[in-house]
């Protein structure tokens, strides 16, 4: 057996069958390693050893009476900040909401628990999952744990830098303009933003309401299926939520690509925004690899990546100005500069700004349609560049937009971002695949064969 | 030490007073300006369709469940 704490959570099922590992053994050894990773890689705002052992001995209890509740009971997740646990505080990482203690569990909380999982604690954030990476917050940001350096991506920061650490074999992210597929890229971990409305928000700090997804954070795809099939389902108290039944989210993980049509979006990191060559020439062989697993590989054109980003900013800024217009009136000096910046935009925004881009997105998500008819999944970029220094902010704000993840919260389709390869400096560069609507089983079913294929996930950050 | 910052533009100020940014105004002068020229530049990348029956997006629904 792997050392406790990079076992997969599916790994970890096998060794509580086996009797080879108990819950209380493997969140005593993930404590152990938190205490020593984390006072260099700041993944948690607040850890909750106390109830994390608690949930462990009582999933202890109940495996070892052969009382299973299925194949998350007893595996450890890391939450994000703007998430709420029931009796910990939810402070978006913000001096504004610092002191808030949430009175009740978000939905995916509730349902994570029901599936026996084992909350370890809340993750840092960009503050509102908007202004980071910053200094000027009452916490500390996350670094990445390829290189402490550097930036973990953002903004479910913690949940990046937690997984790809060994913290703990799950978190949970949200993504309103990129925020779970950057911080796995950055990571070389597996991050998902699902269809819009297959995982309920309730319970959720918003940024931006016909933006925000939650998704899942994973060292390996067959993971972040298991996870997605815990906390999907519709939520009638959630107004963005879909009445799907879909489940099953790893069904096709095994059926390989061959015959899949996969359609790379090559002008977003050649023309749009040209990227770093090592992520360009590791895309290359993306589509190299999945040609050779069978998939046919064609190119094909979206609207420019300038467009999508247009749309999400207005939209984002207007819906975020809705939500802190108050705090920005009276306590602006309680935002960090970053967050400030980013939100003020929304004053400034008219109605006909807001009206037009929704108007607009209509027609792009009708383009991107179209050429999911003909493709069963999209290949592009995720990030333009390799991480950037923490000490250096000019280079965050050069790379930080230049990434091609915002289209997919436009259009809500479910997109993937994983692991495509090292830099020559170490640090991991990214794919991302994009599915039809409700089809992320496909999705995840493309980046199984990629990652079988590569084997990427093995590599592991050097930091013991 | 006296920083000078340059001039708030006379309309930014006449917007952000009416957004009630007075506060933000007077503590972060230079940040409230950015704000106006982002939203700007924001605002100005989308291309509004002409056609006028195009609509919007309806908030909260992508795509229809299964």
């Amino acid at each position: 057996m792997s050392a406790a704490h990079w076992l997969s959570a599916s790994q970890i099922a096998s060794a509580y069958a086996a009797k080879e590992l108990s819950p209380v053994e493997l969140v005593k050894a993930l404590l152990e390693r938190i205490g020593k990773l984390d006072p260099k890689l700041h993944a948690f705002i607040r850890l909750d050893a106390e109830g994390a052992m608690r949930a462990a001995e009582q999933a202890t209890a109940e495996i070892a009476a052969g009382q299973s509740r299925g194949r998350l009971h007893g595996v450890p997740v890391g939450i994000k900040d703007i998430i709420d646990v029931a009796g910990l505080p939810t402070t978006g990482h913000s001096k504004i909401l610092v002191d808030n203690v949430a009175k009740a569990d978000a939905a995916v909380i509730q349902k994570l628990r029901a599936a026996g999982a084992i909350v370890m604690g809340k993750l840092s954030t960009h503050e509102f999952a908007i202004g980071g990476p910053s200094f000027d917050l009452p916490f500390p940001p996350a670094r990445n744990p390829w290189n402490p350096d550097h930036h973990p991506g953002g903004s479910s920061s913690g949940s990046g830098a937690g997984v790809a650490a060994g913290l703990f074999p799950l978190a949970l992210g949200t993504d309103t303009g990129g925020s779970v597929r950057n911080p796995a890229s950055a990571c070389g971990i597996v991050g998902l933003k699902p269809t819009y409305g297959l995982v309920s928000r309730r319970g959720v700090f918003p940024l931006s309401f016909t933006l925000d997804h939650v998704g899942p954070l994973t060292r390996t795809v067959a993971d972040n299926a298991l996870l997605l099939d815990v906390i999907a389902g519709h939520d009638p108290a959630d107004p963005g939520s879909a009445a799907t039944q879909a489940r099953g989210f790893g069904r096709f993980l095994d059926r390989g690509v061959r015959d899949l049509r996969i359609g790379f979006v090559r002008h977003f990191h050649e023309r749009d925004l040209p990227a770093h060559p090592e992520v360009a020439a590791a895309l290359e062989h993306v589509a190299r690899v999945l040609e050779a697993e069978g998939a046919q590989v064609h190119t094909v054109t979206l609207p420019a990546l300038t467009e999508f980003a247009g749309i999400n900013r207005v939209i984002l800024c207007s819906e975020a100005w809705s939500i802190h217009a108050p705090w920005l009136r009276e306590r602006p000096g309680d935002y960090g500069q970053l967050a400030r910046r980013r939100l003020l935009p929304g004053a400034f925004m008219t109605a006909g700004d807001y009206v037009g881009a929704q108007r607009r997105r209509g027609q792009v998500i009708a383009e991107v349609e179209d050429r999911l008819r003909d493709y069963d999944v999209l290949l592009c970029a995720s990030s333009m560049d390799p991480s950037s220094r923490m000490d250096d902010p000019d280079e965050t704000a050069r790379t930080y937009p230049r990434q091609a993840r915002t289209p997919f919260n436009v259009t809500g389709h479910p997109a993937l971002a994983m692991m495509s390869g090292l830099t020559q400096a170490g640090l991991p560069v990214s794919v991302q695949f994009v599915g039809r609507y409700f089809d992320d089983a496909t999705v995840l079913r493309v980046a199984a064969a990629y990652e079988r294929a590569t084997g990427w996930h093995k590599k592991k950050p050097p930091i013991g | 030490m006296i920083v000078e910052r340059a001039a708030v533009d006379p309309i930014v100020i006449a917007l952000a007073k009416a957004a009630g940014l007075e506060k933000a105004l007077v503590q972060f002068p230079d940040d409230v300006a950015a704000a106006a020229a982002q939203a700007l530049n924001n605002a100005g990348a989308v291309k509004v369709p002409t056609d006028p029956a195009a609509e919007p997006w309806p908030p909260m629904r992508a795509g229809i469940g299964l």
